[in-house]
Parts: structure tokens; C-alpha cells; sequence
């Protein structure tokens, strides 16, 4: 059993390219290119020809392998399940700010 | 290693077509995958479903499952010697079942999809992912913290071979964390075989609840209650903050609900301003009050012309 320190690294100071983003997340380059045309995933640098993506981008990516996966949901239908999933996380992010704000003896 | 009944964590028959086994991981899914369920524990529901389904859904791996025979779920048990012969010849009498569970056996069949079934052919694999939720304080977050992390993770020996090899190791979570932050840390997931690149490891950082704090991103939240006189006089009172008390001006006519800002008092940033820290003024009145009080408020409101329902009377008060 090893013990050791590690250091750990902050996601959104890490770019990454195309082939990388498959390498991670196990999805084929065909598939990533699907998503990224149609806006479920977007590079940080969308002007680019040689696209980075970061941390949203990475999220978004597994999160759709992992759907893709678990439900068999097809390429087509992967960029409305995302989107949605967007859509609840920022309306989450909402309410968690709204609460943050009301007094607690109020909630 | 122990028995798992996969048909049963699917609510089948042993006998349970193709199609009902689909269907019934489907609806399942539905249920308890972590991605759109709220449930405690659905995660560990998802997995022992997901894990049934990948047996029972590929023809030779449920046909060597269903061999091993029906026991009860959690019971010890080692694969027969004939089933051995005629799912693993090749492992021989090296076999051993230590640090394998009852996934990783029908991982290693010969011709099943898993990704032992390409074993011999020497490719290279990657390693596994693994994703594991940190929760940590708001003081761990201001300051900075080490955690302790226990894996069991999926390996590769040099056979090819999975076996589940324990990891401890300490990892420092830098100042600056924020509820839903995540942490990627290369190379320290499963490791990969034959050339193939380790897995990584995500940190999904959420923030315990704090009997003072609240988190909105880097902002923290406090109710700072006033007494009414406090409120209407101004003050000035010490306010908790992570980083140490603070001393807090209150101006005159200061309002129930009104937010006074402590700039940079909040949850360090990895990189630029901290955020700030909120007092959202609660204005409080004392349950008890003596006489001299009593007589105090009473004298108060034959003196004071303050009228807090103006605007039910003017005459717009519907339009607004």
C-alpha cells in the first residue's frame, strides 16, 4: 500500500485539444465533432482552427459518455439530453445563490 | 468471493428474456442512475444495476453466471473446479480468486466483451477513471486541506489480469475550493496495462452546510440579527468571518433584509480577489421585556410618527 502527498490540480487551468478530450473521455472523434457542431460542447477558443476545450468541456464530454452509455441514448439525441442537464444545473446554481441570500430564520 | 444475484437486483426471473432484462435495466436506470436521480443512494443502487446488466445482457457471460449456480446474495463461494475448466482453462492451476469479485470473474471469461475477453492479444489499455465526491468544510476551503483517500481500484497485473488493488493516499485540496468545484488529478486512476495511459481521478468538491455560513460560488452569506434600536441608531459590531472577527460598522436606519458587505472576507479564488462576505441584517425583537422596557416602547409609539403601512392606503397601491 503506498501513502503519498499528492498535489492537486485546478480542472479549469487545463486545456485540452481534441484528441485529447477523446483520449479522455473515450468518446470517438466522430462523435465529439457531432457535439461540438451542434453546441453541446463548446472549445474556449471556438475560432481557433486547432479548438482547446476546458473544464466545461471536459464535464460536458464524460457526462455525455456516461449517458450515452448507461442509457443508449444515440448521437442525435445526446446534445438535447445535454443541454437539459445544462439548463437544470444553472437553475440549481440559482436557487443555491437565491437561498444564500434570505435569511435563514426565513427558509 | 461473495455471490451476487444479478436477476434478482433486476427484479427478473432466472428465465427472463432478452428483452425483459433490457427493459427492466432501462426502467431502472431511469430510477436510480446519479445523473438524474436525487435519491441517497442511488449511486450504489446504479452500480449493482448496471453491473447486473452487464452480465446478464451478453450471452456468454450470463450462460457461465447462470453455471455458478443460484445462492444466496452476500454468500462466500469459489467457482468449481469444472466450471474453472471450462470458463478459464487457460488460468490453470494458478487460479486464484483473491482480490476479485464476482464482476471481475465474468470479466476475465474467455470471449466475453469485457475487457479481459482481449486478453493474450497484449493490446494496451487505458486505465480507469474513477470519480469520487469530496464534501469538505467552509474553514477547509479558506484555508486549504489534506484528505485521506481510500480507493479500491480495478488494476491490470502483469497478466492482463483485472484484481482490485487498494490505494491510500493523501491528497491537498488547495485554498480557493467552491461548492460543485471539481479537481482532475492525472494519472491517479486505475493504472493502464501494456503501455496504456493511467486513468485519472475526478474530485467533485461540494461544501458541508455551516451553522453560519452560507455559500453562493467564492460570496459567503451570514445573518447578523440587530436589536431595533441597533437598527435605527447604528452601530458597530464584531462579525465572524472565516479568516478571523471582523469589526462591522451598521449606519443609521439600517433595514430588515439589507445586505452590508465585507469586502474580501469571503472564500479565497485559486488565482485573484477572494469574494466577499454578505451580513444580511435580520432585525430581531426580545420575547420578554420587563416593565421599565414596556413603559419605553409605550412612550415610543405615542412619540413616534413612523408609518410603516403608508402605501396600503395611497390610492395606486393596486397598480404597482
Amino acid at each position: 500500500m503506498r501513502v503519498e502527498l499528492t498535489e492537486m490540480l485546478w480542472f479549469e487551468e487545463h486545456a485540452v485539444s481534441l484528441s485529447e478530450l477523446c483520449e479522455l473521455t473515450g468518446l470517438s472523434p466522430a462523435t465529439l465533432e457531432e457535439l461540438v457542431s451542434t453546441g453541446a460542447i463548446e472549445p474556449i477558443d471556438a475560432a481557433s482552427p486547432e479548438p482547446r476545450f476546458g473544464a466545461v468541456a471536459l464535464t460536458a464530454a464524460r457526462h455525455a459518455r456516461r449517458l450515452r452509455e448507461d442509457f443508449d441514448l444515440d448521437t442525435e439525441a445526446l446534445p438535447l439530453v445535454l443541454g437539459l442537464f445544462e439548463r437544470i444545473e444553472a437553475l440549481e446554481q440559482q436557487l443555491v445563490a437565491l437561498r444564500a441570500r434570505l435569511p435563514g430564520r426565513l427558509r | 468471493m461473495k455471490y451476487k444475484d444479478y436477476y434478482a437486483i433486476l427484479g427478473l426471473e432466472r428465465g427472463a428474456s432478452e428483452d425483459a432484462i433490457k427493459k427492466a435495466y432501462r426502467r431502472l436506470a431511469r430510477k436510480y442512475h446519479p445523473d438524474v436521480s436525487k435519491e441517497a443512494g442511488a449511486e450504489e443502487k446504479f452500480k449493482e444495476v448496471a453491473e447486473a446488466y452487464q452480465t446478464l445482457k451478453d450471452a456468454d457471460k450470463r450462460k457461465a453466471y447462470d453455471q455458478l449456480g443460484q445462492q444466496q446474495p452476500g454468500q462466500e463461494f469459489e467457482p468449481p473446479p469444472d466450471w474453472r475448466a471450462q470458463w478459464e482453462p487457460s488460468a490453470g492451476d494458478a487460479f486464484s480468486s483473491e482480490g476479485l469479485d464476482l464482476s471481475d470473474l465474468l470479466d476475465r471469461l474467455r470471449g466475453g466483451s469485457g475487457r479481459g475477453g482481449t486478453r493474450g492479444a497484449r493490446r494496451s489499455m487505458p486505465g480507469q477513471d474513477y470519480e469520487i465526491a469530496v464534501p469538505i468544510t467552509i474553514e477547509d476551503a479558506y484555508n486549504g486541506t489534506e484528505i485521506d483517500l481510500d480507493l479500491n481500484m480495478p488494476e491490470y497485473d502483469p497478466q492482463g489480469q483485472l484484481r482490485r488493488v487498494p490505494h491510500a493516499f493523501k491528497a491537498r485540496i488547495p485554498k480557493g475550493a467552491s461548492d460543485g468545484q471539481r479537481l482532475r488529478v492525472p494519472g491517479k486512476g486505475g493504472k493502464g496495462f501494456n503501455g496504456g495511459r493511467n486513468g485519472d481521478l475526478y474530485l467533485n468538491i461540494s461544501l458541508r452546510p455551516h451553522a453560519l455560513y452560507r455559500a453562493s460560488g467564492h460570496d459567503l452569506y451570514l445573518d447578523l440579527p440587530l436589536a431595533p434600536w441597533e437598527a435605527v441608531l447604528g452601530t458597530s459590531v464584531e462579525v465572524p468571518t472565516p479568516g478571523g472577527v471582523v469589526r462591522l460598522k451598521v449606519p443609521a436606519a439600517t433595514q430588515a433584509g439589507q445586505q452590508l458587505r465585507l469586502p474580501r472576507r469571503g472564500l479565497p479564488t485559486p488565482k485573484g480577489e477572494p469574494g466577499n462576505l454578505y451580513a444580511v441584517v435580520l432585525i430581531v425583537v426580545p420575547t420578554v421585556v420587563n416593565e421599565a422596557e414596556q413603559a419605553l416602547y409605550r412612550q415610543l409609539q405615542t412619540t413616534s410618527a413612523f408609518q410603516p403601512r403608508a402605501h396600503f392606503s395611497e390610492e395606486d397601491s393596486h397598480a404597482s
